[in-house]
């Protein structure tokens, strides 16, 4: 029988710089930043650190080969550095890989840093690596998420507007975030109204590119007393890879993400959750689009599979709602630094759970889930968080 | 006995109405619409898209040799037919010849394939395409139109048996291209028509009538090309042929489509031919050909796999020269920049050319590209190497605007092909609006990229027209 991961590893430090066109800032400098605040926020110097986990997707011209952008970036020598990347999950996998080295017990206090930058790159949209150059010839991000949204709304008969939801209800929870990328409402007439990207997605239904990083400070659970009273414990993991190329496979109803339901089926276990949507006080989940985000609600078990636009539309993942989802403004209005999101998502549960979210602080929050989402539904990944019990 | 088995055109479903390219140059018009390829086709794409036409109607019948003729080859040096015997799925040991360099390639192909050959028992497939560069602002930009076509020679259910032949070089220059020229460079004149067009196969046709003993009259059909709209009129007066007897070149909706064109026309007259039919048909360009045909009674149940009637329905208009232009400029100002091995190439042309997969003897599943562990039941040890279906339908698909092309958006379809496994390809030649999820679709090769010195062809989908 495995030991279960759950209880064994606490964050004790998060830090995030603000999101967005950085256009002031290196990969290296967000790095630097992200982390310094991690250890500040942690009480620990980065000595204390003994080893360090990057997820970056794609470092670009500045980040090279990446472990030693960021050793280089912060002096962080003669200790190791592991770069995980796996598709947009590639935050939440990163700090996945640093929780089992506490709970093997390797290292009594670690780092995680996500970081990326988008936007000095030369195209428009996420840059399309490592794909075949014939069978996968066309694909864009959002060309691959909406061939799985049209066959959804196919089936199911849901509409543009119930996605327009999900962008006007992000954005009013980014509106209230101080480092979102975007703090702006907007309408669900704008949504509507905004040029197509690739049907059914206009630009509101789309996450933007954006420059940004975040860090957290793991530690043994039974150390974490040492640093704070408030520390955050790993209360379940789960991560589960699916074909790269869904489009190819006969066997697939398209109808949603197996690999999500995979991954919230490991994390749920581990962390005793029976039924999710009593027993999760809130989510961060992967709204690359806003159609992802409704199945995101099916496949985590919020609500049964069809029944996500009803999820939206009553208002249940609202601010207010029995189950806020993405109270950080999500990559929607937070924006969508690929390596950084997951580590963002563990800022921003844990910011959530001391208390200290201010203005879209979610009331009473006990337990939060973070959810990743990479490739066309490639790998999921759910990272379930709570406040000492 | 020696005959034609089998025929197919392929005519591209983008056109433009000549008095947009008159209003480009502010030149008078001629009447009608050309028919011009997308930006993702080219010579090689048309004569493999009607190549594939004309196997499928053979039934699965194995072919011998594929012979591809045009003065537009996309490839110089390597050979062009080997690569549309790959798409057909030809095995090894067929044979493939590239004819270049004359409008004629068309017609001394096909003589050479009933002719000049030891045949076997088995079938050639002989095609043609053609995407010719006028100078812009020349007549000829007008005249010249793109388009496919394929016949099917062999010894089993011939349709029209060969009675006689004739042939004559000439080297008298009318149309000429170096190598080192992208427009053809056009002597166009009344002298051109005289000596380089009417004459040659006036010598042929009557070669050939007299080889027969038979005079013009005892002719249904009369399938010959023409340099312009008018010109085999003439000729066929001045041979002493009726309107009647003449095969319509489709001047309002096509034009001069180089050696595609009497293979097409000789398609068209086929289709069209009765049992016992006496059909002619030549092919010009530095001399003539001329092979006479008669009509058997299999001629009746012969169908074709895609109806010209179908093909021709469909004609979607450039809106303006500009995007007529685009359309054919496209891939040289924006290289899409592809770079692969030949290594690469021969390890995936299996299943990026042939369109091959794996099928499961264990759970029956059908899967693409050939896989090494089965998607279905996930056992590794029942995988076969299959051909799989060209037909299929949409499962879902989206409209891309993102992704660069010269008519956004890009619509992208998971297509369920018939008997199994699915493939993710563009959908072309329908507008996005009229693309449903359901839709029956047939594969067609199409370039997909360049670079690397290279072009790229793969499948795109079109729907699936008269069926």
């Amino acid at each position: 029988m495995s030991k279960s991961l759950a209880n064994q590893v606490a964050v004790i430090g998060v830090g995030c710089t603000k999101f967005g066109e950085n256009f002031d800032q290196s990969l290296q400098e967000m790095m630097v930043e992200a982390a310094t605040g991690a250890c500040k926020d942690a009480g620990v110097s980065l000595d204390d650190v003994k080893a360090a986990w990057l997820g970056t997707f794609s470092p670009g011209f500045s980040g090279g080969k990446a472990t030693i952008t960021l050793a280089d970036a912060l002096k962080f020598r003669g200790r190791p550095i592991t770069r995980v990347e796996n598709f947009c999950a590639t935050g939440t996998d990163a700090f996945r890989n640093a929780a089992f080295a506490i709970a093997a017990g390797q290292y009594d206090i670690v780092m995680v840093v996500g970081a990326e930058k988008l936007r000095d790159r030369p195209v428009r949209g996420l840059q399309r690596e490592g794909i075949h150059p014939y069978f996968e010839a066309g694909s864009t991000a959002p060309g691959i998420f909406a061939l799985v949204a049209n066959r959804y709304m196919h089936t199911f008969g849901m509409q543009r507007d119930t996605l327009a939801k999900v962008a006007v209800k992000n954005h009013a929870n980014g509106a209230l975030n101080p480092k979102a990328h975007f703090q702006m409402k907007i309408t669900e007439e704008q949504v509507l109204k905004a040029p197509m990207i690739a049907y059914p997605f206009g630009l509101f239904d789309c996450c933007p590119t954006t420059d940004g990083a975040a860090a957290a400070i793991l530690c043994r659970a039974d150390l974490a007393k040492q640093f704070r009273k408030d520390f955050i414990v790993v209360r379940g993991i789960g991560l589960a890879v699916m074909s790269g190329k869904p489009y190819l496979d006969p066997t697939g109803d398209y109808l949603g993400f197996p690999s999500t339901e995979a991954a919230a089926r490991e994390a749920y276990s581990a962390a005793g959750i029976a039924e999710p949507v009593k027993e999760v006080d809130f989510a961060e989940v992967h709204d690359c689009f806003t159609w992802t985000e409704v199945s995101n609600y099916e496949d985590l078990g919020f609500c049964k599979k069809g029944e996500g636009a009803k999820f939206i539309e009553e208002g249940r993942s609202s601010l207010q709602g029995d189950l806020p989802v993405n109270p950080s403004g999500g990559l929607k209005s937070f924006g969508h630094p690929v390596g950084a999101t997951g580590v963002r998502m563990i800022y921003e549960i844990v910011t959530q759970l001391r208390g200290e979210a201010g203005a879209r602080q979610v009331k009473g929050a006990k337990v939060g889930l973070a959810h990743n989402l990479g490739g066309p539904g490639a790998v999921a990944c759910v990272v379930i968080l709570g406040r000492e019990a | 006995m020696n005959g034609i088995v089998g025929h197919a055109v392929r005519i591209p479903a983008h056109r433009i109405a000549r008095e947009e390219i008159a209003r480009a140059w502010q030149t008078s018009s001629l009447a009608g619409h050309k028919r011009a390829v997308r930006f993702d086709e080219d010579a090689l794409t048309l004569a493999a898209a009607a190549a594939l036409d004309c196997h499928s109607s053979l039934g699965g019948a194995e072919i011998d040799r594929l012979f591809f003729a045009s003065t537009t080859a996309p490839y110089l040096e390597r050979s062009n037919a080997s690569l549309i015997a790959a798409l057909c799925d030809l095995p090894e040991k067929c044979s493939t010849l590239d004819l270049a360099a004359s409008l004629r390639g068309g017609t001394s192909g096909l003589r050479l394939v009933l002719t000049g050959l030891n045949s076997g028992s088995n079938a050639t497939i002989l095609c043609a395409g053609e995407c010719r560069e006028a100078e812009p602002g020349s007549a000829e930009e007008m005249l010249f139109s793109d388009g496919g076509a394929a016949i099917a020679a062999g010894t089993q259910n011939v349709i029209a048996e060969l009675i006689a032949d004739a042939t004559a070089y000439d080297d008298f220059f009318d149309a000429v291209r170096r190598d080192r020229d992208v427009h053809v460079t056009s002597f166009a004149s009344k002298f051109s028509i005289d000596r380089g067009y009417v004459a040659p196969i006036a010598k042929v046709v009557g070669d050939v009538l007299g080889q027969a003993g038979k005079n013009a009259k005892d002719i249904a059909r009369l399938a010959v090309p023409s340099p312009d709209r008018r010109a085999h009129q003439q000729l066929a007066k001045k041979l002493g042929f009726s309107e009647a007897q003449l095969q319509d070149i489709q001047f309002d909706d096509g034009g001069i489509t180089g050696t595609a064109m009497p293979l097409a026309l000789l398609s068209a007259a086929l289709g069209s031919a009765r049992p016992g039919d006496l059909l002619l048909v030549a092919g010009y360009g530095n001399g003539a050909d001329a092979m006479l045909f008669r009509a058997t009674d299999s001629i009746t149940s012969y169908k074709p796999h895609a109806p010209v009637g179908a093909q021709k329905a469909v004609a979607l208009d450039y809106a303006s020269y500009t995007q007529y232009r685009k359309a054919r400029e496209f891939f040289r100002s924006a290289d899409q920049g592809l770079e692969i091995s030949n290594i690469f190439y021969t390890k995936e042309e299996p299943q990026i050319v042939r369109l091959h997969g794996s099928a499961c003897r264990h759970c029956g599943t059908r899967q693409f590209p050939v896989a090494q562990v089965c998607v279905g039941c996930k056992k590794g040890d029942g995988l076969e190497e299959v051909a799989l279906a060209r037909t299929g339908t949409i499962y879902t698909f989206s409209e891309d605007t993102l992704y660069p092309s010269p008519f956004p958006p890009t619509v992208m379809a998971v297509v369920d092909l018939d008997g199994g496994g699915r493939i993710y390809c563009e959908v072309v030649d329908v507008p996005p609006s009229e693309v449903k999820i359901g839709m029956s679709v047939e594969l067609t090769p199409r370039k997909l990229k360049e670079g690397g010195g290279l072009y790229h062809y793969y499948w795109k989908c079109t729907p699936r027209r008269g069926k």
